[in-house]
């Protein structure tokens, strides 16, 4: 029972002037399974510093992600105001948004506002219904501005239909960090029976103030898309240190497996190009290792590429603005084609794969392209590699990232796999197409500024720590007995490193996250036994 | 003719010349990237888990099977029976079920009241008819009331559709309870299968429709009004869904080597971007492919 009273919002409270609009209590949020249901024992909620609401606009809630300055005056308002209302303009153009034009449009014309998505939303559930929160609010908003800017007709009519707001650089400001205050999981929309993706509309929001105001988290764009369009990776890295990196891990599984590894790079006329997630070198190498190990005891003549963003398969334009996305993923064809592979496999990353195998399909590039997730299957099933299951006799779970597997159909291979090498594998529920986001979808998980991890973990994770709990309820909670949850998403591990390190899951329940061709290389009985070493995990 | 029938024709002239003009201007609109959702119904196979073709190894060398009775399986239930509500918000369904089955059970009388209209030009009388135009207009206006009610209340009272609804949300409930009141009151009336079954056949052989009851006229004029008013409002979802099923959540068409796709995202691809941020280098010439293949403008700090 919550003590603190939720504020009730109107859609024009949104851009009446406040210090903060909306504001979650710890005891406002969905409690969790013990150990983790006393809030005394909670690590708490670090506030947004003094400094950080002098600087930016934030009057949102408790949280900053965007950091959007102050306007130094009244003009300068003025002119994002209208920089806003052009961008409304052009969001509603074939010229400039093709791309999403019609769902837009059928989503803003058609929804009935009935809040059956609402309960679907993890974050709005967990924040205690939090009005802010529901998939439905932001929506609103951009559809009593769309009536009101965008679409011709009688204003009575337009107010009479569909309400009215009012809008100023209040409502800008708020709407910019809002629209970073859902993950793109599109949950709500398999539930809405009309068809209505509030998804969809909050990815064109993050569009629109992208690409005509220049303003996006400074974690996708500057250090994001236009570092990997510049240096090659988000992540900072270019082919020499990637190639460096690559060696080291090629060592580090001779000495953890006993089979000497090595990785290929721009192997012309290879019937594989891998493109990993390059996070993946630096945050789990054991990933791309064991990615190298079973490509190569299975004979699959694979290479990986050294070209500029040919070996960082990561592309946030998907998340925020779609000429950054088009950009990136024209330039992953134009390397495939070069080295004239059969096919690009997408590593263990959600986002990479929809990015490359459903939206960029229509870049016009006919390159084949598939999840790792199928062709895993099949080498597992093929009788290539000797696995003994045994070795992989721990609980393990599932989890389903929503790019992968709601967005791409892709559910059942890594499913195959698992219960043909994880004797206790066990679903979370609700699991495959209505699964529960990790809660660090769409670039989240890299976004560490202010107080937004705590955020982050608390708010939009909590619904998935609590499946990941509840999915090992049969066995001993405590940490002796180890735990597997299989994440085989770049972004997803990172936000379930996040939730499980504040959470200090490891120690208290004995919860730890890898992928699945970890998996695999544990079970394989060439490998030398305890590839997956919990103590380095 | 009456000034009924004119009104009459008038109604169903606007109502599907908007109609048409809506649904034209949807599919009109350019072919946009894949945004499907899964479960996808018509994938073969795959729909029950909400799997798709691309769980494949090499997929895109194999043949495409798409069981169109999959899409049917789901969309029957969902039209009649308002399946998602019923699955997602059982509150919501106690109201909207009602309110949109009577509906459907008005609607089903004017096609048997129209048939009854062509059998009369030919001289065929089927006895049963009268009899069941009146139980099922009585059957609709009952549930339709019953949800009109339940729906009202829901809207004024519940505070996550309070504050979401505006005027045209408890205008269009009033609307659609007057239409089943008026409605109900006149089934009541002995004579209503006759006059209704009189009324069908003047319109549709262009000669003077009977004479009505008050609350007959009254139970036209709503209904003619709400025909005329719907394809200006957002319950044009009822043939929307269309485009939200099929062009959105289940379009999962690829673009493999001749697939005919591409040829109509290519005009896309030749548009002018004009989009105002320096990142996106637009310059008032730049089409699509143009920004999307040259190189990154240099970057000053984006103004924020």
């Amino acid at each position: 029972m919550s003590l603190h009273k939720i504020k009730s919002l109107s859609i024009k409270d949104f851009s009446k002037p406040s210090a903060q609009l909306a504001h979650v209590a710890p005891e406002d949020l969905y409690p969790l399974p013990a150990p983790y249901d006393k809030l005394e024992d909670q690590p708490g909620w670090k506030q947004l510093s003094e400094d950080s609401r002098n600087k930016f606009e934030a009057t949102l809630d408790d949280t900053l992600v965007v950091n959007v300055p102050k306007p130094e005056s009244k003009e300068e308002e003025d002119r994002l105001v209208k920089l806003f209302i052009s961008g409304l303009e052009k969001l509603f153009s074939k010229e400039n948004n093709w791309t999403f034009l019609q769902p837009l449009t059928l989503s803003m014309e058609h929804c009935a506002r009935c809040q059956t998505c609402i309960d679907d939303c993890p974050i709005y559930e967990a924040s205690g219904r939090n009005d802010v929160y529901r998939p439905t609010y932001r929506s609103e908003i951009l559809r009593r501005l769309y009536y009101k800017y965008v679409k011709g007709g009688n204003s009575w009519w337009k107010k009479f239909n569909n309400g009215d707001i009012e809008l100023n650089w209040t409502l800008i400001s708020r709407l910019i960090e809002l629209s970073y205050r859902c993950t793109l999981c599109r949950r709500c929309a398999q539930s809405c029976p009309i068809g209505v993706d509030n998804g969809q509309i909050t990815h064109d929001l993050r569009k629109l103030f992208s690409s005509e105001m220049g303003i996006a988290p400074k974690d996708l764009h500057e250090k994001g898309t236009v570092q990997q369009l510049e240096v090659g990776s988000s992540t900072g890295m270019n082919s020499l240190v990637v190639k460096d990196n690559v060696e080291f891990i090629d060592e580090d599984m001779e000495e953890n497996t006993g089979i000497k590894v090595e990785s290929i790079w721009d192997k012309e006329g290879a019937d594989v190009l891998l493109l990993h997630n390059a996070g993946e070198f630096l945050a789990w190498p054991d990933n791309p290792g064991a990615f190298a190990l079973i490509l190569q005891e299975a004979g699959i003549s694979w290479t990986m590429s050294s070209e500029l963003m040919g070996y960082d398969g990561v592309n946030y334009g998907l998340f925020y603005d779609d000429v950054q996305f088009a950009r990136i993923a024209l330039k992953h064809f134009e390397i495939a084609k070069k080295l004239k592979v059969k096919k690009i496999v997408m590593g263990e990353c959600g986002h990479e794969s929809k990015a490359l195998a459903a939206i960029g399909d229509r870049l016009g590039q006919n390159i084949p392209r598939e999840a790792a997730m199928t062709l895993m299957e099949e080498i597992v099933f093929s009788g290539k590699l000797d696995l003994d299951p045994s070795r992989n006799d721990f609980p393990v779970t599932l989890h389903d990232p929503c790019n992968l597997v709601r967005s791409m159909g892709v559910v059942e291979p890594q499913r195959r796999v698992l219960r043909h090498i994880a004797p206790q594998f066990r679903e979370m529920h609700p699991h495959g197409v209505r699964n529960y986001c990790c809660g660090g979808g769409s670039g989240w998980a890299i976004m560490s500024h202010n107080n937004f991890p705590d955020w982050r973990v608390q708010v939009s994770g909590r619904k998935k720590f609590e499946q990941i709990l509840n999915a090992f309820s049969d066995v001993d909670p405590g940490p002796d007995t180890k735990k597997y949850v299989c994440a085989p998403c770049s972004n997803c591990k990172g936000q379930i490193r996040d939730i499980f390190d504040y959470y200090g899951a490891k120690q208290k329940s004995g919860l730890y996250y890898a992928g699945l061709v970890e998996l695999i290389v544990n079970a394989m009985t060439k490998v030398k036994p305890g590839f997956i070493n919990w103590d380095m995990m | 003719m009456t000034f009924l029938n004119l009104v009459v024709y008038a109604t169903a002239i606007i109502f599907v010349v908007a109609i048409l003009a809506r649904a034209i201007r949807i599919a009109k609109m350019p072919v946009h990237v894949r945004w499907e959702l899964y479960p996808v119904p018509h994938e073969k196979g795959r729909a029950h888990y909400g799997g798709s073709r691309l769980e494949e190894v090499d997929w895109w060398t194999k043949p495409i099977e798409k069981d169109h009775l999959g899409e049917l399986k789901v969309m029957i239930p969902e039209i009649l029976f308002l399946k998602g509500v019923w699955e997602h918000n059982k509150k919501l369904w106690t109201g909207s079920f009602p309110l949109h089955f009577g509906l459907y059970l008005l609607m089903g009388n004017m096609a048997l009241l129209t048939l009854s209209a062509v059998l009369q030009i030919f001289g065929v009388e089927i006895a049963v008819l009268p009899t069941l135009i009146t139980n099922i207009a009585l059957a609709g206006c009952v549930i339709g009331a019953i949800g009109s009610v339940i729906m009202l209340g829901l809207r004024m009272f519940s505070s996550d559709l309070s504050k979401f609804s505006t005027p045209s949300h408890f205008f269009n409930i009033l609307m659609l309870g007057a239409i089943y009141v008026t409605g109900l009151v006149w089934v009541m009336d002995s004579g209503f299968a006759a006059d209704s079954m009189k009324l069908y056949s003047g319109i549709l052989t262009f000669s003077a429709t009977p004479s009505l009851s008050v609350i007959a006229y009254w139970h036209l004029g709503f209904s003619l009004f709400f025909i005329f008013y719907l394809p200006f409002t957002h319950m044009t979802h009822f043939f929307t869904k269309y485009f939200t099923y099929h062009s959105v959540r289940w379009e999962d068409e690829p673009n493999r080597p001749g697939d005919p796709i591409q040829d109509k995202i290519n005009p896309s691809l030749a548009q002018i971007v004009t989009w105002s941020a320096p990142h996106v280098g637009a310059d008032g010439k730049k089409n699509w492919v143009d920004i999307a293949t040259s190189p990154m403008p240099e970057l000053q700090k984006e103004s924020k």
